[in-house]
């Protein structure tokens, strides 16, 4: 007779097949977190920290102007980036995914993938040299007598941002929109046909609410991650340019105040639960009324 | 809570530093480009190889990188730096009588001199002055630093991303020449000249590389920075200039090594590689290879005039900002004002 266990055989696999996940969650995502919250209560002067819990952080952050545009600047680029990523990547999965030969479909998903074989930092310096005032772009225009002198409003600014985040995020909104496109069943739209619909009707009573779920998780891989990109900014962006991420950063090296800077990563955090969470919700309403979910 | 967390880095940061764990081998966190094997040849030779370096990219990144525990011997900061890494425990006083040459060291190394203890040995140094675009601009108007608030050089004109050099431009451009008992009123004066000039900027320069790359595109016409680049890109046929004579004046900047608390290996290392740097031969080919000064200034004199003054070390008759340490609270009040003018405010 073995000693008396607290669980038994199953429970016990169970959690010896849990712990591991359950752990690696708790210290590279909670912990971190509530190590965020709690430095965002505490304060810093110079080059000591003061832990005693205030609120004077959220309400700096509140009150002082520069964060609230940089918030917003971000947002805005952000929009314009997802906008653009998944307004161009749907007709291209939709010909990946209605239109090309189904022998073709796994090469183009290949090609796809192409701009993923250079460094992101490279495809940076790369547009760098395109824009640039002596770059690619000018001179082509100058050399075709479009233009006379160098436009120099094309780099270091905010529309230089926008254009090598949807440059770089462009296969990321294309590949969930194509998965969701080949799971759409053929025989609805036959039948669609069958039944009268235009090619157009079809599109907008079938392909399109079903490819919907595709379209949100290609506006949320975006989305995300370029409210805040911070190396984009830092190298094209100039002055004008700057976004919210460079300002977390900032706070944590420079100005010596990590307190505020984790405030900031914190407020920065929920603008983007928010406003994800807007999309999603957005979304389930047009399906409602779809009748698709 | 504290203690956990730095070892919690700490940890993280060995993990991540397999390559810096040869025994007996000095390491030392620097600027990047600063491995270059000409500055310690003497070392090189002692040792039979080079130290370990690990790189930066600016000084708050450093500091940061030190005080979450990372353990080097030597380190690289500038002068505006020294104190606060000091208050912060981070490095160690000097021992003036194992540098050989120390009689010849830069007379600045008293600016470093912390309750009664030398903190930095003061390696190499350059000058911030006005470079343009020869054929861009007007070359008769480059005679005053008011030249970067004209509109005619709206978006032709940049600036460093280096709050010392910055604020050394704008004190300068508003009549302080010594910023060391700048009042609140002139740090004003000065913050409101950089909100002038902020229009006409097109990016702030990160590194010299960057600045060489602007002006040699034409993108940037006028600059504030670094002699180091000028007499480089001179050197590669594009038509720049500058001008440390500028009626308001030019800037000049000094950093140097200090001996960082705790350091993984013997300091009979360290004090090798200081003496190394405080080599003649070192002083002769920072100057000829960088266009930078380095500390020991009877090497530096011997190289002669004609030498200094083709790579814009020379001495000039407009008043020279220099960027010795200054208070700590100004310092902090001209990083935060200088972020928010960056981003418009």
């Amino acid at each position: 007779m073995s000693r008396r266990m607290p669980f038994d055989a199953d429970t016990r696999r169970g959690l010896s097949q849990i712990s591991l996940p359950f752990a690696f969650s708790i210290l590279l995502l909670a912990a971190p977190l509530a190590l965020l919250l709690a430095m965002s209560f505490w304060t810093q002067d110079f080059l000591t920290l003061d832990r005693t819990p205030t609120i004077a952080n959220f309400v700096e952050v509140w009150n002082s102007p520069i964060y609230r545009t940089l918030m917003l600047r971000s947002l805005k680029i952000s929009l314009i980036v997802t906008f653009l990523t998944v307004s161009l990547a749907y007709p291209a999965a939709y010909y990946m995914s209605f239109v090309a030969p189904d022998n073709r479909k796994a090469l183009l998903v290949f090609l796809i993938t192409i701009p993923f074989w250079t460094s992101y930092l490279m495809r940076i310096f790369l547009w760098k040299v395109i824009l640039g005032y002596n770059g690619v772009l000018n001179e082509s225009l100058m050399g075709i007598g479009l233009i006379r002198e160098p436009l120099d409003f094309i780099l270091y600014n905010q529309f230089a941002v926008a254009l090598t985040l949807s440059h770089a995020w462009l296969p990321f909104a294309v590949l969930p929109i194509f998965v969701v496109m080949e799971k759409v069943n053929r025989s609805y739209l036959e039948a669609a046909q069958d039944l009268g619909d235009t090619p157009f009707q079809r599109f907008r009573r079938i392909t399109l609410p079903l490819s919907m779920p595709g379209v949100v998780a290609a506006t949320l891989i975006v989305f995300i991650p370029t409210i805040g990109d911070y190396v984009t900014p830092k190298l094209v962006g100039g002055s004008s340019g700057l976004m919210i991420a460079n300002m977390i950063e900032v706070q944590f090296k420079n100005a010596n105040n990590a307190p505020l800077g984790a405030t900031l990563a914190l407020m920065a955090l929920l603008l983007v639960s928010s406003v994800a969470g807007l999309f999603v919700w957005i979304n389930r309403r047009y399906l409602k009324e779809e009748g698709a979910a | 809570m504290k203690s956990r967390f730095v070892k919690l880095t700490t940890a993280v940061s060995l993990a991540a530093l397999p390559t810096l764990a040869s025994a007996q081998d000095l390491v030392v966190l620097d600027w990047s480009g600063y491995e270059d094997p000409g500055f310690i040849g003497e070392y090189i030779e002692k040792h039979g190889s080079p130290p370990n370096y690990s790189f930066f990219g600016e000084e708050e990144e450093a500091f940061q990188k030190l005080r979450a525990g990372f353990k080097v011997d030597v380190a690289h900061p500038c002068s505006q730096s020294v104190l606060k890494w000091q208050m912060a425990g981070l490095i160690e006083p000097l021992d003036p009588s194992r540098i050989d040459r120390w009689e010849d060291v830069n007379e600045i190394k008293e600016s470093f001199k912390i309750d009664g203890e030398y903190y930095m040995l003061p390696t190499d140094w350059g000058t911030t002055s006005l470079i343009y675009r020869t054929d861009l601009v007007d070359a008769s108007k480059m005679d005053s630093l008011q030249v970067f608030t004209d509109p005619a050089y709206a978006g032709r004109v940049s600036l460093p991303n280096n709050v010392d050099d910055v604020y050394a431009l704008a004190f300068l451009a508003t009549g302080v020449t010594d910023w060391t008992n700048a009042t609140q009123e002139q740090f004003e004066a000065a913050s409101a000249w950089l909100r002038k000039v902020h229009p006409n900027v097109v990016t702030y320069w990160a590194d010299g590389a960057e600045l060489a790359q602007l002006l040699t595109t034409g993108e940037a016409a006028i600059a504030w920075g670094w002699n180091e680049t000028p007499t480089t890109l001179a050197g590669e046929g594009v038509a720049v200039a500058s001008n440390r004579e500028a009626a308001e004046g030019s800037s000049s900047w000094f950093c140097g090594y200090v001996n960082v608390a705790d350091g993984p290996n013997s300091e009979d290392a360290m004090y090798d590689f200081f003496n190394a740097w405080m080599d003649p031969a070192s002083a002769e080919y920072i100057v000829e290879a960088w266009g930078y000064g380095n500390g020991n200034q009877a090497a530096m004199k011997a190289l002669g005039g004609d030498v200094l003054d083709g790579v814009g070390l020379g001495p000039v008759s407009a008043p020279v900002l220099a960027q010795s340490p200054l208070d700590n609270r100004l310092r902090e009040q001209m990083i935060s004002e200088f972020e928010n003018i960056k981003v418009g405010f």
